[in-house]
């Protein structure tokens, strides 16, 4: 497609099109995006939910078995029998005591899952351990735990510690407090399975919640539960030495979430475009109102202006470019129309000159027929302006113009014609025949000057010096002939002086075919309305041309010829360039003097004449949009 | 100026309201704290409360808390004696000699308890106080022993 096809009212359109485009893509996009943005959010809430949750978890586990824990360390039963381990029946006698708690219970006993009691030594070497519980579990304390107990010093070592590790058996958990108040005599670890107390966080983070092993065991598997449609979102719980101990994971129900995000998204899109699509209308309406409209308006103007109207003005109301661009255009039209005014007035002088001239100037077109002629032409040949206007150069010269200039290779032709005047008489005259192309369409000009008496001597002598003034006044002529026929081909309008132009503006306008046409309907209507006139009426030709004053009638040597009207009743003969309306005018003339005979002659002409008239108009239309 | 008046006399329960706010705001943010230090006690630590414990078996420890709180747990060897109800004849019975080494504690530095059972012990001519400021919240924070009954 070719970009002077594209208004800039569709590039503006195809614009905001594609920028609506992309104001809907891009918008579903952010959808999607923050669609996806929101779960990864929740995800990472919901992760750090079952932390704090696990947290807490083990904040509860802790407080039951620091309780527990510093009951048993400060019985005065379990510190003497410490103390008195290596007595007999000593050993047997601690672990009565750690059996205790299994068997009669304690605060929180069914808070947590004891696993086990054992009591180490000063040094962590362990002295005893209850024979409930567990079995199996290694019989050190965790690494994690006797490596802080270690470092201790003095008071410090009175402090509990706790810590989840990761034993044979699998994660456990153990709080170890000293054993004896502030008078440490040996540490008491409290072992409990954590498993126990997993399902906690659930409860906590109010989501299903499974636990599984680091082997990927499901240590929940008791619980039903229905996760479909939910997210599931993975913790990693660790040991106390940062070793992965379970894998809890939470399902969040993101049906809600989904729900609320697609309302969400409808909301904020729906919203957007609506905007988006106000905005582009207000954009379209103010585009309109200020560059559309404004331009059209202009573009309107200027095709008026150029078609010839230069009196027109450009709009100028617009913004800041229409104007200016308006108001240079009206201040170039302004120009155009002084120099076509200057230019006119020059062309009325030099014809009002030519006519002026006692020299008789011709202009023959292409076909030989009469385009121009001043008033010294038809003072020497007699005939009337419409009779000239008929003629061609064979009915006004018995020499053979056309023939004398293709014969000869020169630019301009000094010869002696013999003028056929109109009452048949022959006049010698000097003459210069120029030729003159007008837009690669052959004609001539020629300027005739009757020869004087031949034993005028005098006059002779003023003949030859004429002779080089029509010289001179034939390279003007040509000139201004050029320039005439040039506007008046492409402006008739301009060149309102002669009449005769206008006709030529015709010449070139129409087309062989299309005058071919009009030549042959001209010569029918002439044949049947003579047919009509002779045969219906009894009258000859020379009556219908003395009648209807449309015809003259000539006079040749004493017998009255109708030459121009012949010249109608034959293709040959018949003018390039047909007098249309005189046809016209004739055809109705017979069929006035005929009135209601109502014969197929009558019938057959009013069907031409209507015909005729058809042609006309149909080539006056297409003259007039070529802008003709 | 009438306009003034009425602006003023219409925004009047709004600045009221204001400043109640503004006041019940300063209120809970500055519940007293007890003082670093109380002129003629020695402020302790935890570590070194066991320290006198264990250097100083004569050491008397009064818990100036409730008797509830006291239930829960408390530090090994101390006395339950609520500030409020303390009475001269109360320490003069437990502690006759007046130089005689004495620690108190409450729940902490926002409890005021052991602050002022500190203050009375001085007024009544005690010599040799030690202060826990750090209380009860202090001990568990660091997971020192405790006794349960």
């Amino acid at each position: 497609m070719r970009i002077e096809n594209l208004s800039i009212r569709t590039v503006t359109i195809i614009i905001f099109m594609m920028i609506g485009t992309v104001a809907i893509v891009l918008s579903l996009f952010a959808g999607n995006y923050f669609r996806q943005s929101a779960l990864n959010a929740q995800m990472s809430s919901l992760s750090r939910v079952i932390e704090v949750a696990s947290q807490e978890m083990l904040k509860d586990v802790r407080g039951y078995t620091f309780d527990l824990g510093m009951k048993l360390g400060n019985s005065s039963e379990l510190v003497n029998a410490v103390k008195n381990i290596e007595q007999p029946g000593g050993r047997e006698n601690i672990i009565a005591l750690l059996d205790d708690p299994f068997i009669n219970g304690f605060v929180g006993f069914s808070k947590v899952n004891m696993v086990k009691l054992r009591i180490f030594d000063l040094n962590l070497k362990l002295l005893a351990e209850s024979s409930m519980g567990m079995t199996g579990v290694e019989s050190e304390i965790a690494a994690y735990i006797s490596g802080i107990i270690k470092q201790r010093q003095g008071v410090e070592r009175l402090k509990a510690i706790d810590g989840l590790w990761r034993s044979s058996y699998g994660p456990l958990y153990s709080m170890v407090v000293p054993v004896g108040g502030l008078r440490l005599t040996a540490y008491l670890e409290v072992v409990v399975d954590p498993v126990f107390n997993l399902p906690d966080i659930g409860k906590i983070t109010k989501t299903p919640v499974s636990i599984f092993s680091i082997g990927g065991e499901q240590l929940n598997s008791n619980e039903q539960q229905d996760t479909s449609g939910f997210l599931p979102v993975e913790f990693g719980l660790l040991t106390s030495d940062g070793m992965p101990a379970f894998r809890i994971v939470g399902y969040e129900n993101v049906d809600k979430l989904n729900q609320e995000m697609e309302k969400t998204k409808i909301v904020t899109t729906s919203g957007f475009l609506l905007l988006s699509m106000m905005t582009l209308l207000f954009a379209l309406w103010l585009f309109n109102r200020f560059l559309f409209v404004p331009v059209s308006r202009m573009i309107q103007d200027m095709k008026q202006m150029a078609c010839g109207d230069l009196d027109l003005e450009v709009n100028k109301t617009g913004l800041r470019e229409f104007y200016t661009l308006a108001e240079t255009f009206n201040l170039m039209a302004d120009q155009v129309r002084m120099r076509t005014n200057d230019l006119r007035d020059s062309q009325n002088r030099l014809l009002q000159l030519l006519d002026l001239d006692d020299s008789a100037i011709l202009y023959f077109g292409r076909d030989n027929d009469v385009i121009y002629f001043n008033k010294g032409t038809t003072d020497l040949f007699g005939y009337s302006y419409d009779e000239m206007s008929d003629m061609d150069s064979k009915d006004l010269f018995a020499d053979d113009i056309e023939c004398l200039m293709k014969n000869s290779v020169l630019q301009k032709l000094h010869v002696e014609l013999h003028c056929v005047r109109n009452n048949g008489d022959n006049v010698k005259c000097n003459a210069v025949i120029h030729r003159l192309d007008v837009k690669g369409e052959h004609g001539f000009a020629v300027a005739l000057n009757p020869m004087m008496n031949e034993q005028n001597e005098l006059a002779e002598f003023s003949a030859v010096n004429r002779s080089g003034i029509r010289d001179q006044r034939m390279d003007v002529v040509e000139q201004s002939l050029n320039s005439i026929l040039e506007i008046a081909k492409h402006n008739p309008n301009l060149v309102m002086g002669s009449s005769t132009m206008g006709m030529l503006a015709a010449q070139y306008s129409e087309s062989d075919d299309e005058k071919s046409v009009l030549r042959n309907q001209c010569v029918n209507i002439m044949y049947t309305a003579l047919a009509c006139w002779e045969h219906d009426l009894g009258k000859n030709k020379l009556d219908l041309a003395d009648e209807s004053k449309i015809w003259q009638v000539y006079i040749d040597k004493s017998t009255p010829t109708t030459r121009t009207l012949d010249k109608y009743l034959n293709i040959e003969s018949c003018p390039k360039n047909p007098r249309c309306q005189r046809v016209i005018d004739t055809a109705e003339f017979v069929l006035k003097k005929m009135g209601s005979r109502n014969t197929s002659g009558q019938k057959k002409l009013q069907v031409l004449l209507d015909e005729l008239r058809l042609n006309i108009s149909g080539m006056k239309a297409s003259s007039s949009k070529a802008g003709i | 100026m009438h306009i003034k008046d009425n602006r003023f006399t219409r925004s009047r329960p709004i600045l009221f309201c204001l400043c109640l706010m503004l006041s019940s705001k300063l209120l809970a943010d500055e519940k007293p704290f007890v003082p670093e230090s109380i002129p003629g006690a020695i402020a302790v630590s935890a570590e070194e409360v066991i320290e006198l414990i264990l250097l100083n078996p004569d050491l008397v420890v009064i818990d100036s808390r409730k008797k509830t709180e006291y239930s829960k747990g408390h530090i090994e060897g101390a006395v339950n004696i609520l500030n409020t109800v303390m009475r001269q004849e109360d320490m003069e019975m437990i502690a006759p000699d007046k130089t005689k080494a004495i620690l108190f504690y409450c729940n902490g530095t926002r409890c005021l308890r052991s602050a002022d059972a500190v203050s009375k012990s001085l007024e009544w001519g005690y010599k040799n106080i030690f202060w826990f400021r750090g209380g009860w919240n202090e001990w568990m924070d660091k997971h020192l022993p405790v006794i349960t009954d």
